[in-house]
């Protein structure tokens, strides 16, 4: 019985101390030139979209629920948005080359068509950042014209 | 004490495991590059790509017969092909040139490396990848004939190119079911 006791001791002293290595909050104030915003045309609802659904993770501005300045929910955020942004800035949308401006234009219609994107672990638990059918539409119609008249 | 001493080797197990594995994959890009380059050069082409576009017929070729885990490693010797061109050796308008293609075609073939289980998505990073890929061949050559072939039906519809080594058609979007459907559409010299 004691040995379950210390046992429990043990488990909350490193749980406590998980709580002290808090990841770097992925949060740039700074105003942004290089976003998709100011390099292509966005209309405002798109934008919305974008903003909403995606920007968690592909942006420099992660919108931080409660939750998550808890460990080790924190550093599973943490890892998610690193991914994310390595893949897609939506802030340094700029700062690629044109060619690959239009290939991540491409992969953007690709994931929302194949549904792989955003996440369905991300859906899950973010429930207001699941992308409704008209959602879809708008962002497919968007992608679309920007590939055509780049 | 004793949950504290499983739960701390349980943790140690974990991340040793992670480790062992990223470090055998570094080892088997490494390990495929080296075949690449001396394949190319059995072939005696003297263009600065010809390593590139030998990985990415060999993709083409993985793709055809719908082997998503031999695409994934022609995508890993593409990615070190990518890496390995000796950019000194070209002039420096062609090696912005280079750069410029480079960049993106590396990123496709770093996403077919990482897809094995997921032929779809290694297709859709093909279709861009070919783009690029002809892109370099007319900038650069091949040093061999290569054909420009299309696919009307790929993407419903919306239609797709790739680059071939031979006359024949063998489709490397639709796979094995369609295998010898589409037309030539240009020939590289």
């Amino acid at each position: 019985m004691n040995r379950i006791k210390a046992g429990l001791v043990a488990l909350l002293i490193i749980l406590f101390a998980m709580q002290l290595i808090q990841p770097i909050r992925n949060r740039n104030g700074q105003v942004v030139n290089k976003d998709s915003g100011k390099i292509l045309r966005v209309p405002e609802q798109v934008q919305g979209i974008f903003k909403k659904s995606c920007y968690d993770c592909h942006s420099n501005q992660t919108e931080y629920p409660w939750y998550t300045y808890i460990q080790p929910i924190g550093w599973w955020m943490d890892s998610h948005v690193r991914k994310g942004k390595e893949e897609l800035n939506f802030n340094e949308f700029g700062v690629y080359s044109k060619r690959r401006q239009l290939s991540k234009l491409k992969s953007i219609g690709q994931s929302i068509e194949d549904e792989t994107m955003p996440l369905s672990s991300y859906t899950f638990i973010h429930k207001n950042t699941k992308l409704s059918k008209k959602d879809k539409a708008l962002i497919l119609d968007w992608v679309k014209n920007t590939i055509n008249t780049q | 004490m004793k949950t504290l001493v499983y739960g701390l080797l349980s943790s140690v197990l974990f991340f040793t495991a992670c480790n062992s594995t990223s470090k055998k994959q570094e080892s088997s890009t490494t390990d495929t590059s080296t075949a690449a380059k001396t394949d190319a050069k059995a072939h005696g082409s003297s263009s600065p790509i010809s390593e590139i576009v030998f990985a990415y017929i060999s993709l083409k070729d993985a793709l055809v017969k719908d082997n998503d885990t031999d695409a994934a490693s022609a995508g890993k010797v593409l990615e070190s092909a990518i890496a390995n061109v000796d950019r000194t050796s070209l002039a420096a308008d062609k090696a912005k040139i280079y750069d410029d293609i480079a960049d993106d075609a590396k990123e496709h073939a770093e996403h077919i490396g990482a897809n094995a289980g997921n032929i779809k998505h290694q297709r859709e990073h093909f279709e861009t990848l070919s783009q690029d890929i002809y892109e370099l061949v007319k900038a650069f050559g091949a040093g061999q004939k290569l054909y420009v072939d299309h696919c009307p039906m790929y993407n419903n519809n919306k239609g797709a190119n790739w680059v071939s080594q031979s006359k024949e058609i063998s489709n490397p979007y639709l796979g094995q079911s369609m295998a010898t459907c589409g037309t030539i559409k240009e020939e590289l010299n």
